[in-house]
C-alpha cells in the first residue's frame, strides 16, 4: 500500500493520474474499509493538507466557492454560509459527532455519493455545481449529473473535486435542511429534505426547490412544485415528496414509514425556509429548533 | 416523609476514585493492551447458521498453513457439559450448532490475519435443522427441540424443565382465579419486548500463558472466580493451578459476567506452547457471548375493586433463553417477581417460562428481566389507574408496598422507602403541572433485591503506615471497589488515599462473586469492614501499651490513636505501624456472615431459585418528562427525576453516577436499543451504527434523590445495592409518558419512533 501526502493540487492530480485514490478526512473511506464495505485502495493520496482546497471565497456574482477540503465544522460555524446558504450549514451541523465534523469534508461527503449524505439535498436546491479537476483540465457539473447511483459518481477516476460552487442567493430567499433522526449524534439520516424558497414581495412563495435524502438511489429533486401561499406550498411539497419517493425497507425504517416521514420533512423544510426567507433567524441546525430536534431540557 | 429538596449542586467528591486518573489519562492498562513474548493471536470459527447438524468438519488445511500453531475443536478438549443451572453447553460445538455465534473451532497463529485465513480454511458442512425463533411456537407441543437430549442433561435440582422450557417458575399466593371473579374491574394486557445488549465500551479480550502445569489468564471478566471455576471445570484442573487476573475492565453491564473464552484461550496456549491472545471485534461482541438482555412476551391481568384496590393478579411470561441456558436459569422466577411488582396483591398467580430458541443465549445484563417486566407491569398499571379513573400516582400510592406491608410473594417488609420515593420523584419532576399537549410526565416504580453471598478481603498496614486492601472484589466501572477505601479508612481513622487496592487476582485475594448482582459493596464492604476492624483492634492494643491506657479508651481518628478525653495522649498510626513491623504484623481478614433470606408466608413457588424473597430490597421511582413529535413518532426525553431507596449512601458522587448511567441505559432500552433478527434467527444490527445506544448529546438533565433509611441486616452501615436498581423503571416511565400523550400504550419495546407512529395511527384509525 502506498500513501502520498500531497501539499499542492498538482501533486495530487499527478498522483490521481497515476492511479491513486484521494483520501480527505477518511471518515467514509477508512470506516468503510474497517467494516468490510470495500478494502482500502492500494494507492492513496491524502489531500487534507492542500491549502487551496480549504478556502471559502465569494465569487464575482455574489455566490460562494467552497473548497472540497473544507470541513463540516467550518461550514457549520461559517457566518456567511449560515446566513445565506443556511440549509448547507443545517446539514453539516448534523454530521456525526464533533470529531466527525472536524475531519470530515464537504468534498468527501459529495464524492462518497451516499444517498443518505446530508449535504447533498441542500446543494441540489441551491443549484450548486461541483468543480472537477484532473491533470488534463477542469470542468463543472451540476449535482444531478454528478451522482449516478449509490456510492457512484460520474467523475473519472483521475478527477478530483476541488470546489463546490454555490450561485448567489436571491433577495427574500431562505433555505433549510431537516432530517429524521433517532438520536442527536452519531446518526445517519433515516430520511431528509432540503428546501430553498424565494418569497414574493407580499410574502407568498414565488419559487421553491425541494430535494430529498435517503429515499432513492441518489439525492432526488421533487418535481412539479409551483408558487403559492406558504401553507399551500408546504402541503404540496409534503404530498409530492411522499409521492415521488421510492424508499426501501431496511433496519432503520420501513418503506411505508419513510414515505410518510419524507413528506413531513419536506413540509417542515419548506416552512422553515420560508420563515428564514422572511427574515427570521432560526438557529443552525434547524433540526434542533423544530419537532424532533427539540433540545433536551428545553420546555417548548 | 423524608426530605424532597431538589438536588441542586453536586456534592464535592469525598475522594478521587483510585482508578480514575489511570482511566482518564490513558495510563491504565486493559487486557487488549497486554502482550507477552511470543504471543499468538486467536480467532474463532463460528457456526454462522442458527441451527444445523455438522456433517463434516475438517481442519487439516488450516493446520497446514504456515504460521498456524494450533487448531482446536471439541475433539481436543475434555468432553464436559457445563452451565450453572442446566449443563447444556460445551466449549466447542459437538454435533449440532444452535446459534450463529457458537464456536466450532479455535485457531492460534503468529498473526491475527493468518489466524483469520486459517479459520476461513476450516471446512464445515451442515445439514440444516428447523430454526426456532418464536417463543410461543417453541413452547407448543410438537415444536422442534433446540436440545434433543435435554432430558439427559445435568441440572440444578430446583430447575423445572420440559423440552424447550429450560426453567419454569411460578408464584402462587391466595386464590387468584376466585378473587378475579369477584373483582369489579379487570384489565388484561399483552406487552412484547425485544432483546438488547450490554454493549460495554471494551470488546472482550483474553490472554493466557502456561508455566509448567499452571496457567495465568488475563481476561476482561466481571467475575474472575467464576471464570476460574469455568476453566477448572472444562479443562479439568484444580483451582490452584489456574490464576485469573483482570486488568482494568472497560465496562461490562453484566455482559461480561459468567465464564466465556478463558478456557478456549488457555487450551490453545497449552497446545501451541506459547501465550495466546484473543481480542474481540465489535461484531463478535454483539454475536458470540451468552449474555444479552432477553426478549419477552408478557401477559398480565389485574382485578380491582372499583376504588382501585388491587385484589388479584395473574400473569404469563415467555422469556427468550436463546440456545443455551447460561446464567438465565433464575430469570423465570425473577421476571415473575417483577411482573407481580412492589404492590400489595393478596392473590397472585404468575407463571414464567425460560424458552429455548436458536437465538444467541441470554444472560445477566444489568437488572436482568427487570426493565422489560417493569415496563409491562407499569404500563399496565397506568391502564389500571385509567380504568378506575384514578391518577396514576395516586393509584400507586394506594397499592404500592410500604413498611410493614405484605408483598406479592408473602414477604413482609421492614422499614422501606418506596412511598417516600414516589413522593420525592414526582415532586421533583413537577408532576401535576400543566404541560403542552405533546408533553407528559410518566411515572413508574421498581424494585430490586440485594444479593447476600460470601465474600472476603484482607487489610494490612505496612511498616510505613500505608494501607492495602486486598480484595476478591471486581471493579466493573461502578466504583463499588473504589468505595471500599472509604470503609477501611473510616474503620481505622485514616484517609481513603492512605489505601491502595489490590484486586482482580484470584491467586492473591479471597473469594468474591464478582461485579454481579449489585453485590460488591453489600458483601465485600462487610468483609472489608471486618478485616479493617481486626487491624483497628490490633492498633488499639498497640496504642494502649504505648500510651499506658486501656484499649477500650483508644480512639482512631485523623491518622492517630488517642486516649479518649485526653487528646494530648496520642500516637500516629504510622508510628504504631513501625512498631508492629518489628513484631506482630498489622493484618486483618474479613468475610462475615451474609444475611439470610427473609421469610415468605402464604405463597408457594414452583421452580424456586431463591428470587421470591428479597434480601434488603431496593426501591425506586422514576418520573420522566417526554416530548413527542406526533408527525414522526420521535420521542425525546426532556428531564428525568429519580428517587431511590438503596439504604445508606456511602459515596454520593459514585451513587449519582450509577443512577445517571442506569437512566441513560434505560432511555436507550425504551426508545432506540433493540436487537432485530432475520427469519433465520441471525442478528441484523450487530454494529454500533445500527444498534443505537444513547449518546451524550441525548442525555437529559437527571435529578436524583436518595431516600436513606439505614436497613437492618443489610450491607455496611445499612447500605443496600445500587448498580442495577436505576436501570429498572426508566423505560416504564417513558412508556407511561408516551401513553399519556397518545392515549394508549405502545406495546412493543423498544418503543421506536416507527412503533410509536404506528400506535398513533392505530389510534387515529379508531
Ligand atoms: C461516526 C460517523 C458519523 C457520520 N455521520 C454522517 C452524517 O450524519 N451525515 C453524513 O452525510 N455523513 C456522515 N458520515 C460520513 C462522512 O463523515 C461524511 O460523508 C464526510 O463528509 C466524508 O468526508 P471525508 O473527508 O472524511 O471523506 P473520505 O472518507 O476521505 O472520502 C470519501 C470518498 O470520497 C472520495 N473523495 C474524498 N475527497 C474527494 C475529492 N475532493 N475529490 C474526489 N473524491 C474525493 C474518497 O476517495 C472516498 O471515496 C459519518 C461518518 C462517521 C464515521
Amino acid at each position: 500500500m502506498s500513501l502520498l501526502i500531497a501539499t499542492t493540487l498538482d501533486d495530487a492530480l499527478a498522483a490521481l493520474a497515476a492511479g491513486a485514490r484521494p483520501i480527505a478526512g477518511g471518515t467514509d473511506l477508512v470506516v468503510g474499509a474497517r467494516h468490510g464495505k470495500a478494502p482500502l485502495p492500494a494507492s492513496l493520496v491524502a489531500i487534507d493538507r492542500i491549502e487551496s482546497l480549504r478556502t471559502i471565497d465569494r465569487s464575482a456574482d455574489g455566490g460562494l466557492v467552497i473548497g472540497a477540503g473544507v470541513s463540516h465544522h467550518t461550514i457549520e460555524t461559517d457566518a456567511t454560509i449560515g446566513a445565506e446558504w443556511s440549509a448547507l450549514a443545517d446539514a453539516s451541523a448534523l454530521v456525526g459527532s464533533p470529531a466527525t465534523r472536524h475531519v470530515g469534508t464537504l468534498g468527501g461527503n459529495v464524492m462518497n455519493g451516499s444517498p443518505a449524505m446530508d449535504t447533498g439535498a441542500p446543494l441540489v436546491v441551491f443549484g450548486a455545481e461541483a468543480e472537477l479537476a484532473s491533470a488534463a483540465g477542469s470542468r463543472r457539473v451540476d449535482m444531478a449529473t454528478l451522482w449516478v447511483g449509490p456510492g457512484r459518481t460520474s467523475a473519472a477516476a483521475d478527477e478530483l473535486c476541488v470546489a463546490i460552487h454555490l450561485p448567489a442567493r436571491a433577495l427574500r430567499s431562505g433555505s433549510a435542511y431537516l432530517r429524521l433522526e433517532y438520536r442527536r449524534a452519531m446518526e445517519i439520516a433515516v430520511v431528509g429534505a432540503a428546501a430553498a424558497v424565494t418569497l414574493t414581495a407580499d410574502g407568498a412563495v414565488g419559487s421553491v426547490r425541494v430535494a430529498l435524502t435517503a429515499i432513492a438511489a441518489t439525492i432526488v429533486e421533487v418535481t412539479g412544485l409551483t408558487g403559492g401561499s406558504v401553507a399551500d406550498v408546504a402541503a404540496a411539497a409534503q404530498a409530492a415528496a411522499a409521492d415521488q419517493a421510492t424508499p426501501i425497507s431496511d433496519l432503520r425504517a420501513s418503506d411505508r414509514y419513510r414515505r410518510h416521514c419524507i413528506g413531513v420533512m419536506a413540509r417542515r423544510a419548506v416552512e422553515a425556509a420560508a420563515r428564514r426567507a422572511a427574515g427570521e433567524t432560526i438557529a443552525i441546525p434547524v433540526n434542533r429548533a423544530v419537532g424532533i430536534g427539540m433540545a433536551a431540557g428545553a420546555t417548548s | 416523609m423524608t426530605v424532597t429538596e431538589p438536588h441542586t449542586a453536586r456534592p464535592a467528591p469525598r475522594f478521587v476514585r483510585a482508578d480514575g486518573p489511570d482511566k482518564v489519562t490513558g495510563s491504565g492498562r486493559y487486557t487488549a493492551d497486554l502482550s507477552l513474548t511470543g504471543v499468538l493471536a486467536a480467532k474463532f470459527r463460528y457456526a454462522d447458521v442458527s441451527h444445523a447438524r455438522i456433517t463434516r468438519l475438517d481442519v487439516s488445511a488450516a493446520l497446514a498453513m504456515p504460521g498456524v500453531m494450533s487448531v482446536l475443536t471439541a475433539a481436543d478438549v475434555p468432553d464436559v457439559r457445563f452451565g450453572p443451572f442446566v449443563q447444556d453447553r460445551t466449549l466447542f460445538a459437538t454435533d449440532v450448532v444452535r446459534y450463529e455465534g457458537e464456536i466450532i473451532a479455535a485457531v492460534a497463529a503468529t498473526t491475527a490475519e493468518i489466524a483469520q485465513r486459517a479459520v476461513d480454511a476450516i471446512v464445515v458442512e451442515f445439514e440444516p435443522l428447523p430454526v426456532v425463533t418464536d417463543l410461543e411456537a417453541s413452547l407448543a407441543p410438537g415444536a422442534p427441540l433446540v436440545h434433543d437430549g435435554w432430558a439427559g442433561y445435568g441440572a440444578a435440582e430446583v430447575v423445572v424443565r420440559d423440552r424447550n422450557d429450560a426453567s419454569f417458575s411460578s408464584i402462587t399466593k391466595g386464590d387468584a382465579a376466585a378473587a378475579m371473579a369477584t373483582a369489579d374491574v379487570v384489565v388484561s394486557s399483552r406487552y412484547v419486548a425485544d432483546g438488547c445488549h450490554a454493549a460495554p465500551i471494551e470488546p472482550r479480550a483474553v490472554l493466557a500463558q502456561w508455566e509448567g502445569d499452571k496457567v495465568t489468564i488475563w481476561t476482561s471478566t466481571q467475575v474472575p472466580f467464576d471464570a476460574r471455576a469455568g476453566v477448572c471445570e472444562t479443562l479439568e484442573l484444580p483451582a490452584n493451578r489456574v490464576r485469573i487476573i483482570v486488568p482494568h475492565l472497560g465496562g461490562g453491564f453484566g455482559g461480561k459476567c459468567g465464564f466465556h473464552y478463558e478456557a478456549h484461550i488457555a487450551a490453545l496456549a497449552r497446545a501451541a506452547k506459547r501465550p495466546v491472545r484473543l481480542v474481540f471485534s465489535r461484531r463478535e461482541e454483539f454475536l458470540a457471548p451468552d449474555r444479552r438482555r432477553e426478549g419477552m412476551i408478557i401477559d398480565i391481568t389485574t382485578g380491582m375493586r372499583s376504588d382501585g384496590t388491587i385484589v388479584a393478579r395473574t400473569g404469563w411470561i415467555a422469556i427468550d433463553n436463546g440456545a443455551y441456558t447460561a446464567d438465565a436459569g433464575f430469570f423465570s422466577q425473577l421476571a415473575a417477581m417483577h411482573l407481580a411488582g412492589p404492590y400489595r396483591v393478596p392473590n397472585v398467580s404468575i407463571e414464567a417460562h425460560l424458552v429455548y430458541t436458536n437465538h444467541q443465549p441470554s444472560g445477566s445484563v444489568r437488572a436482568p428481566t427487570a426493565p422489560q417486566a417493569c415496563w409491562a407491569l407499569e404500563s399496565h398499571t397506568d391502564e389500571l389507574a385509567k380504568a378506575v379513573g384514578l391518577d396514576p400516582v395516586a393509584f400507586r400510592k394506594l397499592n404500592a408496598v410500604d413498611t410493614g406491608a405484605e408483598g406479592p410473594s408473602g414477604q413482609t417488609y421492614d422499614e422501606i422507602g418506596l412511598q417516600q420515593c414516589i413522593d420525592a420523584a414526582t415532586a421533583n419532576a413537577g408532576y401535576g403541572q400543566e404541560l403542552p399537549d405533546d408533553e407528559a410526565i410518566g411515572v413508574a416504580i421498581g424494585w430490586w433485591p440485594s444479593f447476600s453471598v460470601p465474600s472476603g478481603a484482607y487489610v494490612k498496614i505496612d511498616g510505613d503506615g500505608s494501607g492495602q486492601i486486598i480484595t476478591g472484589a471486581q471493579e466493573c466501572g461502578t466504583g463499588a471497589v473504589m468505595t471500599l477505601r472509604q470503609l477501611a479508612a473510616d474503620e481505622l481513622g485514616m484517609a481513603p488515599e492512605d489505601f491502595q487496592l489490590v484486586y482482580q487476582d484470584t491467586s492473591v485475594a479471597p473469594y468474591d462473586m464478582g461485579a454481579t448482582g449489585s453485590q460488591t459493596l453489600f458483601n465485600n464492604g462487610r468483609a472489608v469492614v471486618n478485616a479493617a476492624g481486626q487491624v483497628a483492634e490490633q492498633l488499639r492494643k498497640l496504642a494502649a501499651d504505648h500510651l499506658e491506657a486501656s484499649p477500650d479508651d483508644i480512639v482512631l481518628a485523623d491518622g492517630h490513636a488517642s486516649v479518649a478525653g485526653t487528646p494530648a495522649a496520642t500516637v500516629s498510626i504510622a508510628e504504631l505501624a513501625g512498631i508492629a513491623a518489628g513484631g506482630e504484623l498489622l493484618i486483618g481478614h474479613g468475610s462475615g456472615q451474609p444475611p439470610g433470606p427473609p421469610p415468605l408466608v402464604g405463597s408457594t413457588c414452583v421452580g424456586d431459585l431463591g428470587m421470591a424473597a428479597f434480601v434488603a430490597p431496593q426501591f425506586s421511582c422514576h418520573a420522566v418528562r417526554v416530548k413527542l413529535d406526533r408527525d414522526t413518532g420521535v420521542a425525546r426525553v426532556l428531564a428525568v427525576s429519580t428517587a431511590h431507596d438503596s439504604g445508606t449512601i456511602i459515596n454520593e458522587l459514585g451513587a449519582l453516577g450509577q443512577v445517571e448511567g442506569g437512566v441513560l441505559m434505560g432511555i436507550g432500552q425504551a426508545l432506540t436499543e433493540g436487537t432485530t433478527y432475520d427469519d433465520q434467527g441471525k442478528q441484523r444490527n450487530a454494529a454500533m451504527l445500527e444498534y443505537k445506544l444513547q449518546t451524550c448529546a441525548d442525555a437529559p438533565p437527571i435529578n436524583t434523590h436518595f431516600v436513606q433509611i439505614a436497613t437492618p441486616d443489610a450491607g455496611p452501615r445499612g447500605a443496600k445495592g445500587l448498580a442495577e436498581a436505576p436501570n429498572v423503571a426508566t423505560a416504564a416511565a417513558i412508556s407511561n409518558a408516551l401513553a399519556a400523550i397518545i392515549g394508549r400504550p405502545v406495546r412493543r419495546l423498544p418503543m421506536t419512533a416507527e412503533r410509536v407512529w404506528e400506535t398513533l395511527n392505530e389510534e387515529a384509525a379508531r
